[in-house]
């Protein structure tokens, strides 16, 4: 075992090495090309100011697809939902045409480490953990765990967990975070993004699906059998567009500009736009976090 | 570099990479035994499964892995057949495999000479007698190669099974990305231990390809 151990770390220290060497390569090629359109931060994280988004006259926004009434593609192939309803109104404000990038919940970090979007505005929930990888601007919703079961099986309580049955978890979601943390004997099963989830949980798999509260809830209403047994799980959070960590000028911008959404009460507006047809009028205060202010 | 890190997630690589295998080998037993069946029906021309066979690896060969997964793990429930992801996982192993490995072994059967099947049935040997003890031989010893790169490639394959929730190698990574956000160190240890894995079967394999090349004489 321990010269397994060792043969890793040299491994490990091996690749490492290449992909230092690789780096150092591009950051060089990078520079003598001269494009300007990127932004390097000690040759780590990459992202475009907000000058250079203008400039370019394109903005690259994180959303979901498959995660409907948030981020999703309507039937005519068009981004649509409160986060997408939200999106197209930055887009706006700063000028520029939105180009739609579709993420999964375990990629967001990823995408704007990478430089791939400029914002995620994907049903980013705003933790302390997210917090050190990536910089999150005002919050725009309220958010808790939420857990949904079949009605002749209803999940009551994660106390005391009968070994054999498994929770459906979307992998990179709070909700895995805090089962894994919370109730390390649960086991979960694990699927990459909402569509397949979904989709198994409707074949049969496992006796509940954790996730989003909103999610769970808005499942329930759309599909007959199920109930949300626990409707709030864990503690209360808030949901916020995110920014690669250092990119001030963009963040910035997008506080003010949530600011000022504030004051036309632009989320009841997008609610109503885009969530009321799931949930009605019921959640609308709970959930609404306008002008950045969030409630607690 | 955090190496607190790599050794907690170790013992999860470790586990993924024994799902990785045990699936990927009964994946790749039952594509050789699918693809032997297969390439022996269209030698011997066997009327009606022939059709059959043919028309099964142009489907599996020209699907992805991941469509055949979907269709499996997602679609059949909806005819009422329920598998576990593990047992999808090797079905779908299978089916793509099985036409593949029936394309080697087949090009390994063709490259017998006709003569050599002749001089049998003159010895007084019958069909099953010269498969067995005359054309096989010289066949696999033939396919060798091509039955090694569909075995590395379909132990590569086992990637896409992220998509039925089995938590095989890839998905360990992209799932600990997601909850510790240790990119480096997650995808540094998942190219190790792909190595660790596909490396041994390419150098296995590069002997065994220089041992069993035998036949071919008659040509």
């Amino acid at each position: 075992m321990t010269k397994l151990k060792r043969w890793i770390v040299l491994g490990v220290a091996f690749v490492l090495i290449m992909g230092l060497a690789g780096c150092g390569k591009s950051a060089e090629t990078g520079k003598s090309a001269d494009n300007g359109e990127i932004s390097g931060k000690e040759g780590k994280t990459i992202y475009r100011t907000l000058d250079e988004i203008k400039k370019d006259g394109t903005i690259n926004i994180g959303v979901f697809s498959d995660k409907n009434p948030f981020g999703y593609v309507d039937e005519n192939g068009d981004y649509q939902g409160y986060d997408v309803y939200f999106a197209d109104r930055l887009a706006e404000d700063l000028g520029v045409k939105v180009n739609y990038v579709s993420t999964e919940a375990a990629n967001r970090i990823e995408y704007l480490q990478t430089g791939k979007v400029d914002i995620i505005l994907a049903n980013f929930t705003v933790t302390d953990e997210r917090k050190e990888e990536v910089d999150f601007a005002l919050p725009y919703m309220n958010v808790a765990l939420g857990v949904v079961s079949r009605n002749d099986n209803v999940v009551k309580s994660l106390d005391n967990w009968n070994k054999d049955d498994t929770i459906i978890i979307i992998s990179g979601t709070t909700a895995e975070t805090y089962l894994t943390e919370n109730y390390p004997d649960i086991p979960l099963q694990k699927f990459d993004s909402y569509a397949t989830a979904k989709e198994a949980f409707e074949n049969g798999t496992g006796v509940a699906w954790a996730n989003d509260n909103t999610e769970v809830i808005a499942f329930s209403l759309q599909n007959d059998g199920y109930t949300v047994g626990i409707p709030s799980l864990g503690s209360n959070d808030t949901i916020a567009p995110a920014v690669t960590k250092g990119n001030t000028t963009l963040l910035d911008w997008i506080n003010e500009d949530i600011k000022k959404l504030g004051e036309e009460q632009f989320f009841h507006k997008d609610y109503d736009e885009t969530l009321t047809e799931t949930y009605g009028d019921e959640y609308k205060e709970t959930l609404v976090v306008e002008g950045g202010k969030s409630a607690e | 570099m955090d190496f607190a890190y790599i050794e907690r997630v170790l013992p999860l690589y470790e586990r993924a990479a024994a799902l990785t295998v045990q699936l990927g080998m009964e994946g790749i037993l039952l594509s050789i035994v699918i693809g032997l069946v297969c390439a022996l029906i269209l030698y011997e021309k066997i009327p009606v499964l022939r059709r059959i066979v043919m028309i099964y690896i142009e489907v599996s060969r020209n699907t992805p892995l991941l469509v055949q997964l979907f269709f499996i793990y997602y679609g059949l429930p909806k005819i009422g057949i329920v598998l576990t992801p593990e047992v999808c996982g090797v079905a779908g192993l299978a089916f793509l495999g099985g036409s593949y490995m029936a394309e080697a072994f087949r090009s390994g059967l063709d490259s017998v000479e006709d003569i050599q099947r002749e001089s049998a049935y003159s010895l007084g040997m019958n069909r099953m007698q010269t498969i067995h003890y005359v054309v096989l031989p010289q066949a696999v010893s033939t396919s060798i190669p091509a039955l090694l790169a569909n075995i590395i490639f379909l132990l590569k394959e086992t990637s896409v099974f992220s998509a039925i929730s089995l938590m095989d190698l890839m998905f360990t990574a992209k799932d600990l990305i997601g909850l510790y956000y240790k990119t480096t160190e997650s995808l540094a240890l998942l190219v190790i231990f792909y190595l660790m894995i596909l490396l041994p079967v390419s150098i296995v394999g590069a002997v065994v390809e220089r041992r069993v090349r035998y036949a071919g004489f008659g040509t």
